[in-house]
């Protein structure tokens, strides 16, 4: 008993399985086989469109979370496109696992971005802008700051005003508080500003 | 090459594609703000090569020069630490993670199977040797149950360092004097060596824990310590890194991360855990 000396062999590498083999794991019964499977399907590109099909399949959130992990890999316009459908999803797990997916894809979500901002469906805008909190773009604040100057949905304000407050600075105090007379019978989104602007003006 | 014409000077150019190869190659990505320590080191990296200029040295690396990528991901990993770092945590371990453990896996006369701890990274040992000296000082239970401690690391230049375990004064200065005593011995310019017995008892391992291949190896360890490293990673690098560490755990495992990390920013698949201590993340143990 006691600390355990070292075993000489290396464990080893477990067998390496084709992507055919993969893809079909991805409906198997043990949900740890369907998450490993997910996993290993990373820079398959010939797997994308299956991995898109498991996405609103999946039950498990830790196998579609391992899903939308591999799909981020790819971050190419059209596993964007394939993930965005998700968020005007009713579940609200399956919508904010894709929204951060998206938020992993620096280079093909923003082309997304006209679209999303645009979109009739105002809890479509809300996931938009939680994608925008956490997305490593340079145009990210940008788009936030057009999103509380212009989007006609007190919610969707104020999502985009809670995604900016952790990177605000002085020159958003004008567009924050324009967003409070826009919307003068909204007392959460007015609340939201009025906590945030002492840090903002130095006064806090 | 464009740009890149004496020793390792990088155009901005060069720059940004030496950091999506490496990025590619580790998942460690490089902001411009660490253009300065980035520079540096490969200019080291192209003066110990047989290049003479950056564009030649990183044309041999691309053409998958193993020894090459691995000097370079020894340049560029910071392997400051020191015994008994943030040792709250360790603390924890030994006041309640470990007897979860044991009560989880029916106690501890009927437990099956060491009890697996795994340090990564483990840089140049001091965390896994850490464990190793307060489970034997500390843990009432040491002498009854099996304990496994690995570490692993993407840098091998610091695992060879693990291995000879020799460390000097500002390494250990949280270590009590009469540890040092029983567990060290002198080796000479005022440092000191682990023992044979707890250098033989952690098992080391070259290791990315972004590489899902590579960490399927590792299974069923009931606490791993992954601190200060999740911070280098760009989202995806992390989510993928939460992943296989997810898969290296046993169900109810617990995960340590750095104190200024958080798993929630990362990855949902994980149950935080408020201890006395800190947040530990568990992994659910309904999950098989």
């Amino acid at each position: 008993m006691g600390l355990v000396r070292k075993q000489a062999p290396e464990p080893e590498l477990p067998q390496v399985l084709d992507t055919d083999e993969l893809v079909r794991r991805l409906d198997d019964p043990d949900p740890e086989l369907r998450r490993e499977a997910a996993l290993e399907l990373a820079g398959k590109p010939e797997a994308v469109p299956e991995l898109l099909a498991r996405v609103g399949l999946e039950t498990e959130p830790r196998v579609r979370d391992a899903v939308l992990t591999t799909l981020a890999g790819h971050d190419s316009e059209a596993v964007a496109a394939g993930l965005a459908v998700h968020l005007a999803s009713d579940e609200a797990g399956l919508r904010t696992a894709v929204a951060e997916a998206l938020a992993s894809m620096p280079v093909s979500t923003p082309a997304l971005l006209p679209s999303l901002l645009a979109a009739p469906d105002h809890d479509v805008r809300v996931m938009t802008a939680m994608v925008l909190a956490d997305l490593p773009h340079p145009e990210a604040k940008s788009w936030l700051v057009q999103m509380i100057a212009e989007d006609p949905h007190p919610n969707v304000v104020t999502a985009a005003i809670d995604a900016l407050l952790p990177a605000a600075s002085a020159e958003h105090i004008g567009v924050l508080e324009a967003a409070v007379l826009r919307f003068p019978d909204d007392p959460f989104l007015a609340f939201t500003v009025r906590a945030a602007l002492p840090r903002l003006t130095g006064t806090a | 090459m464009a740009g890149a014409t004496t020793s390792g000077a990088l155009s901005d150019a060069d720059f940004d594609r030496f950091v999506e190869y490496f990025y590619k190659r580790t998942g460690i990505h490089f902001s411009s703000g660490k253009r300065y320590f980035v520079d540096k080191r490969i200019e080291t990296c192209v003066r110990n090569s047989r290049y003479d200029t950056f564009a030649s040295w990183f044309a041999a690396l691309r053409m998958n020069d193993k020894d090459m990528l691995q000097e370079l991901i020894n340049q560029l990993t910071v392997n400051e630490t020191y015994f008994l770092r943030e040792d709250y945590q360790f603390d924890a371990m030994l006041s309640t993670v470990l007897p979860n453990v044991l009560a989880a896996r029916g106690g501890v006369n009927r437990i099956v199977g060491p009890v697996k701890i795994l340090s990564l990274p483990c840089s140049t040992g001091e965390e896994p040797y850490s464990i190793a000296l307060r489970l034997l000082e500390e843990w009432e239970h040491i002498d009854h149950v099996d304990v496994e401690i690995h570490g692993a690391d993407i840098d091998s230049d610091v695992l060879a360092k693990a291995a000879h375990a020799s460390y000097g004064e500002r390494s250990l200065q949280r270590v009590p004097k009469a540890w040092v005593n029983k567990y060290f011995a002198p080796v000479g310019a005022g440092r000191y060596q682990v023992d044979e017995g707890i250098r033989s008892a952690v098992t080391l391992h070259r290791m990315n824990v972004c590489d899902t291949a590579e960490m399927r190896r590792f299974r069923d360890f009931d606490v791993i310590f992954c601190r200060n490293v999740l911070i280098y990673f760009d989202e995806l690098s992390s989510r993928r890194a939460a992943e296989n560490l997810y898969g290296a755990l046993r169900p109810g495992g617990y995960l340590f991360l750095g104190h200024s990390e958080s798993m929630s920013r990362i990855s949902p698949i994980f149950t935080p855990t408020r201890l006395p201590e800190g947040i530990v993340y568990q992994r659910p143990t309904g999950a098989k």
